[in-house]
């Protein structure tokens, strides 16, 4: 016991009161170990769970956003086809509109007439060619005669109605106002 | 004690091992039933009944005339059915908002029939023809404006399929040439038929999952086979002229009683047809309008005798060969025999002294005849297939027909009769088609050099390529480009003082034409009395850009060339003025008609 007594304390560590020497050999070690594995293993556990729920909620809102994609799609694609439809009526009623049963019925409706008598006017040394008379319906190439050059797509109703003359307007437009009216400031002379 | 208790225990644990081991082994035998050995056939049977499968449809190509002005279409029309055994009254949200509003069946059918223009007793037979039924067609074919006003009724008990038509806009403008197709969508005639490979479609078909309200799960569709849209086939018809030249056509087979008539129109440099037109016509929108007879393209498939018109071409084969030359002279008599021939003029005259212009001017029967003794047989035939005649065109359209000139093989021809021999030689005893006879007088027109005949400018296909456009050709010289134009300046003499000269003049333009009047067969090998009466040539002389062949089909108010000049003059002007040709400039050379 005595032998134990005098091994000097410098061997033992620093120089400190009676009972402390202990305390400071074995308290360090457990603190430095113990403090870094606790705080990691909250912390992990609080990263997996919360990604869990950031996944999971993510999934959802995907799932959500998915879902009410596809009824936009299904209710735009709807929309699409009843567009596609309205285009071909318009078409169809378009290109039986420009047949040309329907242009030459509706020009002779309005009172158009083709003129047969085809008269050129040479460039070169300004000769006509040909007796220039005006067209009238009697001397027409052609007059439009549907059952000659059936087109069952044509409803006789799209024939035009011919344009009555209005008896009480003609001679206005024939004779217009010459005079054209003043615009702006009137001109005054500048005499000083 | 202890050991009886050991032993009991011992066995209840067997008896508890076995039991589990059983029961494990039959959920495992179980599982690899579901999961291994009907696995394909479970999954099947699940996608199947969350699954739906629709058919996705390959358009039907347009048919284009060279302009691109639509001629054929493909439309959607929509078949309306219905479920009968499900007729009931149903709920419908009210116009005003406010609440819902009963329909009752009878309302319902009415209301329908108001849609689709029909009687309601008509809706109501068919669905009460077999109550219990739950399918019954109450419209094979409604068009969208009607369809939309149907679907707007919401009727439950309806049900709508969409399908593919056709549909032609321009109608009977060249209707013969664009054909029609089935009610079933099969090529029956014309273009449809003849470019049927180019037009086709094909239906493809794809599969999504679907929810129970019918809404495409994202990411579920499967195509199984792409759709694939048929390709645009582009005719060299111009379809205003096309129309023009039909108008005219169908007034003048109308004024001189006629049965029918053909009018075709090639470029003389290309041998492109611009206009194919004939009368009657098929309208391809309701084909039952029209006498099946004429439902196809007459101008490829009727051969004809021309009869004078081919007179020009006898007369091209003779100055080609050397045989004569426009101022050949004959002594030509009204009636001319030769061994077992007699051949008559239309007319009775003295002997005339005609020069080979003459004979063309005066469309004399014996003067050709005559001057074609300088020239074989055999020669002849070999020119005739040289203009290939008596072959189909390049078109190789459906149906069409060779005609048959002077029958023989490679070495020449077979012996023939003195009448036919001399009968050839102004379109008798064989036969043309009315796009041959144009083809003819396109080699006349372009110089000798015989162009193939053209009518489709080839498929253009949905990714814009284009296929089957027919080979780039220089053509082949047929006969000289002397003779083809001595040929065109004799016939300008028909167009200046033959008997239809007032009646083909275009004032600017220097115009070549011939005249014919063919009797026609009455189908036993006899003349019937009945003509067919033509006009080919071309314009202008000094150059010709186009050739226009008309033919009238027993006229009988006028039965000479004359039924057909008013129409070759009318789509002459119109084909000048259409293609801003320049009047000509060149006065006509005046051949000697006589000596």
């Amino acid at each position: 016991m005595t032998n134990l007594a005098t091994v000097p304390i410098e061997r033992l560590g620093a120089p400190a009161p009676a009972g402390e020497p202990r305390r400071r050999w074995l308290s360090p070690a457990p603190d430095r170990v113990a403090r870094p594995r606790q705080r990691p293993r909250i912390v992990y556990a609080a990263v997996a769970i919360g990604g869990i729920a950031v996944i999971a909620l993510a999934q959802l809102l995907l799932s959500i956003g998915l879902s009410d994609g596809a009824y936009q799609i299904s209710s735009l694609q709807s929309q699409q086809k009843d567009l596609a439809r309205t285009n071909q009526a318009l078409t169809e009623q378009l290109t039986a509109f420009s047949s040309p049963q329907n242009l030459v019925q509706n020009a002779q409706a309005l009172g158009m007439v083709s003129n047969g008598n085809t008269v050129y006017l040479r460039l070169s040394d300004g000769a006509v060619l040909g007796s220039p008379t005006p067209a009238s319906a009697a001397n027409a190439p052609i007059a439009a005669n549907q059952a000659l050059v059936p087109n069952s797509l044509l409803q006789p109703e799209q024939v035009v109605a011919a344009p009555v003359p209005d008896a009480s307007s003609a001679p206005q437009a024939a004779a217009p106002d010459p005079t054209v009216p003043w615009q702006g400031a009137l001109p005054s002379p500048q005499t000083h | 004690m202890t050991s009886t208790t050991t032993r009991t225990t011992r066995g209840r644990v067997a008896i508890a091992v076995l039991l589990i081991v059983a029961v494990v082994s039959v959920f495992v035998v179980r599982l690899v039933d579901i999961q291994v050995v009907q696995a394909e056939g479970l999954n099947a049977a699940s996608l199947a009944s969350r699954s739906d499968s629709t058919v996705t449809l390959g358009t039907r190509g347009d048919i284009v005339d060279a302009n691109g002005v639509v001629l054929a279409t493909s439309i959607l029309r929509y078949a309306i059915e219905a479920d009968p055994s499900a007729v009931d009254e149903f709920e419908r949200p009210a116009a005003d908002g406010s609440g819902e509003v009963t329909i009752t069946a009878d309302q319902a059918i009415a209301e329908l029939a108001t849609a689709m223009g029909l009687d309601p007793a008509a809706i109501t037979a068919i669905l009460t023809a077999d109550p219990s039924s739950r399918y019954a067609l109450i419209s094979k074919s409604v068009d969208v404006a009607t369809y939309n006003a149907i679907r707007a009724l919401d009727i439950p008990w309806l049900y709508y399929k969409a399908d593919q038509s056709r549909s032609y806009p321009d109608g009977s403008v060249a209707g013969n040439l664009v054909g029609f197709v089935g009610e079933d969508g099969t090529a029956l005639a014309g273009t449809e038929l003849t470019q049927d490979t180019c037009l086709a479609g094909s239906d493809g078909s794809e599969i999504t999952e679907t929810g129970e309200d019918g809404v495409a799960i994202p990411g579920s569709t499967v195509t199984v086979t792409d759709a694939v849209d048929g390709g645009d086939v582009q005719l060299t018809i111009n379809s205003d002229l096309q129309y023009f030249a039909q108008e005219a056509l169908a007034q003048r087979v109308t004024e001189v009683g006629a049965e029918s008539g053909t009018v075709v129109v090639t470029e003389a440099k290309t041998g492109k047809i611009l206009t194919a037109a004939e009368y009657p016509t098929v309208d391809p929108n309701n084909i039952d309008a029209t006498d099946p007879a004429y439902r196809g393209a007459k101008v490829f498939s009727d051969p004809f005798e021309p009869g004078s018109t081919f007179k020009s071409i006898t007369a091209a084969s003779l100055i080609d060969a050397g045989a004569a030359t426009p101022d050949s002279q004959v002594l030509a008599p009204y009636e001319y025999t030769s061994g077992d021939a007699v051949i008559h003029d239309s007319f009775y005259h003295a002997p005339m002294r005609w020069t080979l212009t003459g004979v063309i001017e005066q469309s004399s029967n014996t003067g050709i005849s005559m001057l074609s003794n300088n020239m074989s047989v055999d020669q002849r035939w070999d020119y005739m297939n040289r203009f290939h005649l008596g072959q189909k065109t390049e078109v190789g359209f459906v149906g069409e027909d060779s005609g048959d000139i002077l029958p023989g093989d490679v070495s020449g021809p077979t012996q023939l009769d003195d009448q036919t021999i001399y009968n050839t030689t102004f379109g008798q005893g064989l036969t043309v088609t009315a796009v041959q006879m144009a083809s003819a007088y396109q080699a006349i027109a372009n110089n000798g050099v015989r162009m193939p005949v053209q009518l489709f400018e080839g498929c253009r296909h949905a990714d814009g390529t284009v296929t089957d456009a027919p080979a780039a050709s220089t053509g082949e010289q047929v006969i000289s480009p002397q003779a083809a134009q001595d040929t065109v300046h004799m016939m300008e003499s028909v167009a200046t003082t033959g008997y239809a000269a007032d009646a083909i003049k275009i004032p600017g333009y220097r115009v070549s034409a011939k005249t014919g009047t063919a009797e026609m067969s009455d189908g036993s090998g006899a003349y019937g009395g009945a003509y067919l009466t033509s006009m080919a040539g071309m314009a202008p002389s000094d150059d010709p850009q186009y050739v226009v062949s008309v033919t009238i089909r027993k006229p009988v108010t006028i039965t000479s060339g004359l039924a057909a000049a008013p129409v070759f003059q009318k789509v002459l002007s119109q084909v000048l003025k259409t293609y801003r040709v320049q009047p000509s400039t060149v006065p006509a050379p005046e051949l000697p008609t006589t000596y």
